[in-house]
């Protein structure tokens, strides 16, 4: 339907929008924009995941860290982590290091939360038996508590993947000398159309990579567990 | 001692805050007193125009909550009561899940256009995909023995989805209306930031562009209360459609 309908100039037919993305393969043009957005997206989702993870678990086993620590988190949890952008902008310079840490912070909050939730939702009964048969503490946690927290970290890990890569879009939309959000942004202005579609295919298929790595790691890692998704 | 123990960590922070403000180490841009964040803040409450701001960025965030409430319940209900559906739409929105459908925007806004519909547009298809693949789970875990025991007792079809199905259904209806409620607002505000002349993201970039520092950090405080509120209104009616089951723990 697309490709046949008549389209105004601003909407490509599929068949345009392949020919100019394979076309832009031949250049280096979009490896360069690609390369400089991975390299503010990985970071950060690296990053914010990996503080999420330990945040979260900590707050998960330890009941005065979860006191202390939780209720400021949940408080500002729907806050649009993105708003927080200009001022981490005057606070660590417009390059890349405001971006990779504002996409830290998105990424944070959804591994924090199921990490939380993921140690509290380990059975009881699991604990127990552990620690009838003479487990320490840090046993537990290496055997019972993160086994069990481990699923719901992955399904975490999906979520912040692809907000790392809306966050660092968006970013770079905003403010950036190079990445794929910028190329978008420039297209649009001087209303290369057919650069603006190849960036655009070059995001989804970034996203969609990732997306892939990720339940392939989740297939690997936890080969116990059954996938519904 | 222990009841207070939330409290210290949010207190330290902001403590800390006001020092960094008041020691004159730093430029007042970089970080201004909480006093004149709360002057800003009360600036914001008591101007008409900025009150305005704030009601064009809410009603873009539900315009396009709401489209994408209807339209992805539906949606998720049908993949799950018919396989055939399912197997035409699940491997779509499996497939485009992970991609940002905020690269969209630049088409958007040649197609609708620079005002609040290419916005609300993009709020309604990055709300689709929770409201979708949460309700789709639901409809598809109905058990089993109350659908048998519905038609055993005779009951229509319609009466089967109006009174066994979508009941079951409506806790994850929830849990998706949950994670598409801050999700409508992170793609107001972006948007509004990237490409607008209104709403609370252009105040944001407006007020930074003067560097008002103070001001921008009120704007955020006030984008933080209404994603508050719109996620504890989502709880709240919640509660009162589904008495029967608690909130699980998930998210608080």
């Amino acid at each position: 339907m697309w490709q046949l309908a008549p389209l105004p100039n601003f909407l490509l037919s599929p068949l345009e929008i392949a020919t100019h993305f394979l076309r832009a393969l031949g250049s280096s043009e979009i490896y360069e924009h690609a390369w400089a957005s991975l390299g503010r997206s990985l970071p950060g989702f690296v990053i914010g995941s990996t503080l999420g993870a330990a945040l979260g678990l900590a707050a998960g086993t330890a009941r005065w860290f979860d006191r202390l620590f939780s209720p400021a988190v949940f408080l500002t949890y729907p806050v649009p982590k993105i708003v927080m952008l200009p001022i981490f902008m005057i606070w660590f310079g417009i390059g890349d290091l405001s971006k990779v840490l504002i996409i830290a912070l998105a990424c944070f909050y959804p591994v924090f939360i199921n990490a939380y939730y993921g140690v509290r939702q380990t059975r009881s009964i699991l604990v127990w038996s552990a620690m009838n048969m003479g487990a320490s503490r840090a046993q537990i946690f290496r055997r019972v508590v993160l086994p069990s927290a481990a699923p719901m970290i992955f399904a975490s890990l999906r979520v912040s993947l692809a907000l790392s890569f809306i966050v660092m879009f968006a970013a770079e939309m905003i403010n950036a000398r190079a990445g794929l959000g910028y190329l978008t942004r420039m297209a649009e202005n001087s209303l290369r159309f057919d650069e603006m579609y190849v960036a655009l295919v070059a995001i989804a298929l970034l996203g969609y990579a990732g997306d892939r790595l990720v339940r392939f790691a989740n297939r690997r890692l936890l080969a116990w567990q059954e996938l519904h998704a | 001692m222990r009841r207070a123990l939330p409290f210290v960590f949010i207190l330290a922070a902001m403590l800390v805050w006001e020092l960094a403000a008041r020691s004159g180490l730093w430029s007042k841009l970089l970080f201004p007193s909480l006093v004149n964040i709360g002057n800003e803040l009360v600036l914001f409450f008591m101007s008409p125009e900025r009150l305005h701001e704030a009601w064009v960025s809410l009603y873009r965030a539900l315009g396009g909550f709401a489209l994408a409430a209807v339209i992805g319940v539906a949606l998720g209900m049908l993949m799950g009561r018919s396989r055939t559906v399912a197997a035409v739409l699940d491997p779509f929105f499996s497939g485009t899940y992970a991609v940002p459908k905020l690269a969209l925007f630049p088409v958007f806004i040649f197609v609708f256009g620079i005002g609040s519909l290419s916005k609300v547009a993009l709020v309604f298809l990055e709300c689709l995909y929770p409201i979708v693949i949460m309700s789709y789970q639901g409809a598809r875990s109905v058990n089993k023995v109350l659908l048998w025991s519905a038609q055993n007792m005779g009951a229509s079809r319609s009466a089967t989805l109006r009174r066994v199905v979508v009941p079951a259904t409506a806790p994850f209806i929830f849990a998706g209306f949950r994670i598409a409620v801050p999700v409508a607002m992170i793609v107001v505000v972006i948007t509004e930031m990237v490409s607008s002349a209104d709403g609370l993201g252009y105040l944001v970039m407006y007020s930074m562009s003067s560097l008002r520092t103070d001001r921008m950090l009120a704007v955020v405080v006030v984008i933080a209360l209404l994603g508050w509120v719109l996620d504890k209104a989502v709880i709240l009616a919640r509660d009162r459609l589904i008495y029967w089951e608690k909130l699980d723990t998930y998210y608080v």
